[in-house]
Parts: C-alpha cells; structure tokens; sequence
C-alpha cells in the first residue's frame, strides 16, 4: 500500500465519531434529510406516471369529505346571518275583539321565553293577503264581495334562542288557554331545517373524512410499498453499512408526505372546480330566499389546512407501509 | 488483545439445521484469517454472526467484550459502521453509479459531500478504478464490480473486514490481487477474515485458517487457539465499550 493510502487508513477511526458528537449528528441529520428529501423528489417526478395517479386517488379521497366540510361552514354562516327565529302564531276566532287582542298579547308577553310578539288584525292580514298573493280579477272580487273578513286575527311570537321543550309546552298550553284562541300552530322555520341539515352536513363530513381518510392512508400504504419492493436491494445494503431504521424508512416517509400532498393540491383543485360548476345553481337557489351567494372557506387557510392534513395522511400511509415491510429486512 | 470471541455459537435454523455447533474462537485485533471449508460448512454462516445479521441458537458472538448477539437494535447500525463487508455477489446497486455505490456508507454516517468526495476518489484509487466513478455496475467487469464492493467495503476504515467468498467468480490472477488488496488493508491494523473454499491460494497468504466442517471448527493453522470459554475479560466489558471500539 502506498504512503497516501496508509495514513488515510490510520486515521479511519474518526470516520465513527461523527456520530457521536451532538453537533455534528445534528448537521449530519439535516444533510441526510436535504440529500433524501431530493433523492425522493426526483424519484416520484421520474415516476409520474404513477405519481399522478396516486395524486388523483388521493385527491378524490379527500375532496369529498374537504368539499363537505366546506358545504358545513356555508350552511352554519347562512345561519348565523339570518335574524329569523322559531315561533309560533297564536289564531283568534274571528271577529274577536280588539281588547281581547291585546290582552292577549300583554299575557303572552309576560311568559317566559318569548322574545318577540307581534299582533296582525284581521284587516292587516287581509291587506297582507291581497299585497302578498298580488290579486285581480275575478278572486278579488269574491273576497270583496263576501260580507266579513274571513281571515283571523294572529299573533306571532318569537322565541328566545335555545329555548327547550319542556318550555315550549308550557307555551304552548298557555297559549291555548286564552280567550279567543282557535288554533296555536308552532312555526319550524326553515332555518331550523338549515341548522339540522347544517348537523347532518357536519356529521356526514366526519364520517367520511375517517373512512376517505382511512382510504387515501390505505392507497400511499399501497404505493409506498411497491416503492420500498423496487428498492429492496439498497435498503439492505444500507442495512448492512449500518444505516439506522430513521435513515431507511426516511426516504420512503418522503415518498408519502409528497403522495399526500400531491393528493391535497388535486383535492383543492376538484373543490374548486366544483364550486365554479355549482356557483351559478347555487345563485339562482338562494335567489329565490333573497339571498345572495357569499361562499367562505376555501381560503389560504382551508387550503393550507387541506394539504397539511393531505401530507400528514400520506406520512402515516407511508409508515404503515415501512413498519409491515421495513421491520422484517433481512441483510442478504 | 482478542478483539473477536465467538465463545461456545452454535446456530439452528427453523429447518433444525445446524449451521454451527459449539464454536469458540477468537481473533486478535489487526489479525488476518482465512475461513475455509466446502460449501455447507458454516463459513457464510460464521460471517452473518460477526455482522450480526444472524443470532446465535447458544453462546456469544463478543466484539471488543460486547455481546453483539444481543446488542440493541438501537446500537448495531453503530456497530456496522466499524465494519467493512465484501460478498461474492458484490450487492451492487445497479441504478447507482460507482461513486454513489461506495458513497453510500459515508452518507449514512452524515459525511459532507466534500470529504465523501475525497474518501471515494481515495477508495477507488485503492482498488485502481479511479476514473470510473461515473459508470454503471453494468460497465464494469466482474472483477472490477468486485473491487467496486472492496472499495464500499474500505472506503470509511472499518475496524473489522469480512469477506466472503470474495474471489469466488473470479481468475486466480485477478483473486491473487483482491487477497493482495486484503493484506494490504491487514497491514495497516484492520482486523481481515476471508471466507474461501480457494485452498491453494490461502496457502500463499501465509496467514491463519481456520477450517470448518459440518459447522465445527476441525483445524486452526497459523494461529493460536483459544479456550474461549476461560477468557474472562471478554466478558467484563460493559455495554458502553463498544463505543470504545467504534472511534
């Protein structure tokens, strides 16, 4: 062996220490993950092929329950804007009289939950009903012609928020007990259909995030091992030059932090095209509650949110695939 | 100072096959040794031990007086690090390039590209393949390929060098040249054990050979043998020290 040779054999055993100083294990940490985390780059752009599909399964795992989510907050914000609350309208016999009218309401209004009261006479109601229904012609002329108004005379109460059942009985037979009273009809608003459809939205979304979420952790689990098969020789070798479990498993948590957060841009995308297919629809809906259509959620921070949880999804993938298959590796 | 003991192994796979059956033996620090024996006789085997890729049925496999047999897993890819390893079959990565294939032991210990740089180029030069640190396995012959997993198996000074069957694919001229290569690294304090069924040219080497039939050690020339199992201090090393035998 040749001069050179010899000493830079004689110096070998500081090759072991860099290890073995905190420092240095720190720098060498980082390096090994810039080096892996451009290795694995290269490696899921050189196989895009798969890659993109993967991506797609991904993406369409997580838009669902992401698009879901979206459709949740929509609903709450549109409830939370809208001032009408439950009720109910109180029907009087007609011809009551107008004193009765108001004591009735004075008594109502000293019951507990009612938030607020408002009494219609029979006039206003038949001025309303005329204005309302936009009448002529012949059926204008009928009500004209009958000798008395046959509408009621009403009082429509509105409830405190979150007023319970027990509560809205005794209301209700209150209600029942005055002097007049032919009828207590209790209002369900369809803002409470909003706010239960709002739940079953919520509730669904949940559902189907786990079970999707499961799936696109099940379809990075998939792909990260078939990566981990094409690489098998390697990780054994690195075995046998004693890389530790981190360093072979890293590559391939790489693998599943990019499928998951590939999978997350192609689900921002779906959301988004959606939402550009179903704006004008949703327009014309909500027109007809004269509502206009302020979508929210799909923001910097749901996207942000999105690929997180995407990426996060494909790490766990790709760890469920490195435990199955990494733990067992044999050195040749 | 006996760096190596193997101190009464014997190794039974699942099939009851006895691959090694009661073997003690040591091996000084800096010592060179020829395992010889045909095929079948426990030589692979016995080398899987000292890497720790197999674990003894019975007995210890010590290492500077650590039992690596039941070494955490936690510690052994420090352990391996020490250790260089030469196959028959090379274990080349074949979408590598040479360099990226002798590179790779520095990268897992966390080296700047700079001195791996300077490390594989040295290596190379070793084994006389500088120059084409930019091919394929595929480019080379089955003799450089060879070199090639010498130069992996050099390029971060192990302590300790296992070869098996290194020569085993290639022209007596060519294996003449890789024992040379392994008397060379000998020389300069690395602990070498060669596993070969090459009689002829083990007894050119003039080193020590141990002879294994059936899994049992049968002949020990060249080298003094050892009663393991009285080597006390062996034993009295605590866990710590294979650090020691790491720097």
């Amino acid at each position: 062996m040749n001069t050179s040779s010899t000493r830079a054999t004689k110096s070998s055993g500081q090759a072991g220490m860099v290890w073995q100083t905190g420092g240095l294990r720190l720098f060498a940490w980082i390096r090994d993950h810039r080096r892996v985390s451009s290795e694995s780059l290269r490696f899921v752009s050189t196989r895009i092929g798969t890659s993109l599909l993967v991506w797609l399964v991904v993406g369409i795992a997580l838009a669902l329950p992401a698009g879901l989510w979206l459709v949740q907050v929509n609903l709450a914000a549109m409830s939370a804007g809208w001032e009408g609350r439950p009720g109910l309208s109180v029907y009087f016999s007609p011809g009551t009289e107008q004193e009765l009218l108001d004591d009735a309401k004075l008594t109502l209004g000293t019951l507990p939950g009612i938030n607020t009261l408002e009494l219609t006479t029979a006039e206003e109601a038949l001025v309303e009903f005329r204005a309302d229904a936009g009448l002529g012609g012949s059926l204008d002329d009928a009500l004209t012609a009958l000798s008395e108004n046959p509408l009621p005379a009403s009082i429509r109460a509105r409830f405190d928020r979150g007023l319970d059942a027990p509560s809205l009985d005794r209301l209700i037979a209150s209600a029942q007990g005055l002097d007049g009273v032919v009828e207590v009809v209790v209002e369900k608003t369809w803002l409470e259909r909003l706010n239960e459809l709002s739940n079953v939205v919520s509730r669904l979304g949940f559902m189907l995030g786990i079970l999707f979420g499961l799936g696109a952790v099940l379809v990075t689990a998939s792909s990260v091992r078939l990566a981990i098969e094409s690489r098998l020789e390697e990780l054994q070798v690195l075995k046998m030059v004693g890389a530790s479990a981190g360093q072979i498993r890293r590559p391939f948590l790489y693998f599943g932090a990019m499928y998951g957060f590939g999978g997350g841009v192609v689900a921002a995308m779906l959301i988004a095209l959606t939402l550009l297919v179903l704006e004008g629809p949703l327009q014309g809906l909500l027109g007809t509650y004269e509502r206009a259509l302020n979508l929210t959620g799909f923001d910097p921070i749901f996207l942000v949110v999105l690929l997180s949880v995407a990426s996060v999804l494909g790490v766990l993938g790709a760890m469920l695939a490195a435990r199955q298959r990494l733990s067992a590796l044999e050195i040749f | 100072m006996t760096q190596i003991a193997l101190q009464h192994v014997t190794k039974r796979f699942d099939n009851g096959h006895e691959a090694l059956s009661d073997v003690s033996v040591g091996f000084e620090e800096g010592s060179m040794t020829f395992l010889t024996g045909h095929s079948g006789a426990g030589k692979s085997t016995f080398l899987k031990m000292l890497l720790a890729a197999e674990t003894p049925t019975r007995g210890q496999v010590l290492v500077n007086g650590v039992d690596i047999s039941s070494m955490s897993a936690r510690k052994l890819p420090r352990y391996r690090q020490n250790l260089g390893v030469v196959f028959q079959d090379h274990h080349l990565l074949t979408q590598r390039s040479i360099f990226d294939n002798v590179a790779i032991v520095l990268r897992v210990i966390g080296m700047r590209e700079r001195e791996i740089n300077r490390r594989v180029r040295a290596a190379l030069q070793t084994v006389e393949l500088l120059g084409k640190e930019s091919l394929f396995p595929r480019n080379l012959s089955t003799g450089e390929q060879q070199r090639v997993g010498i130069a992996r198996a050099i390029v971060n000074r192990p302590k300790i060098l296992l070869a098996d069957e290194p020569t085993g694919n290639l022209d007596p001229d060519l294996s003449r040249h890789i024992m040379n290569l392994f008397a060379r690294f000998n020389q300069v304090g690395t602990t070498v054990i060669v596993a070969s069924h090459d009689i002829a040219l083990i007894e050119e080497m003039g080193v020590r050979i141990l002879r294994l039939e059936q899994g049992r050690v049968v002949s020990d020339r060249g080298g003094e043998r050892e009663d393991l199992s009285e080597d006390r201090g062996a034993g009295d090393h605590s866990a710590g020290d294979s650090v020691g035998m790491v720097e």
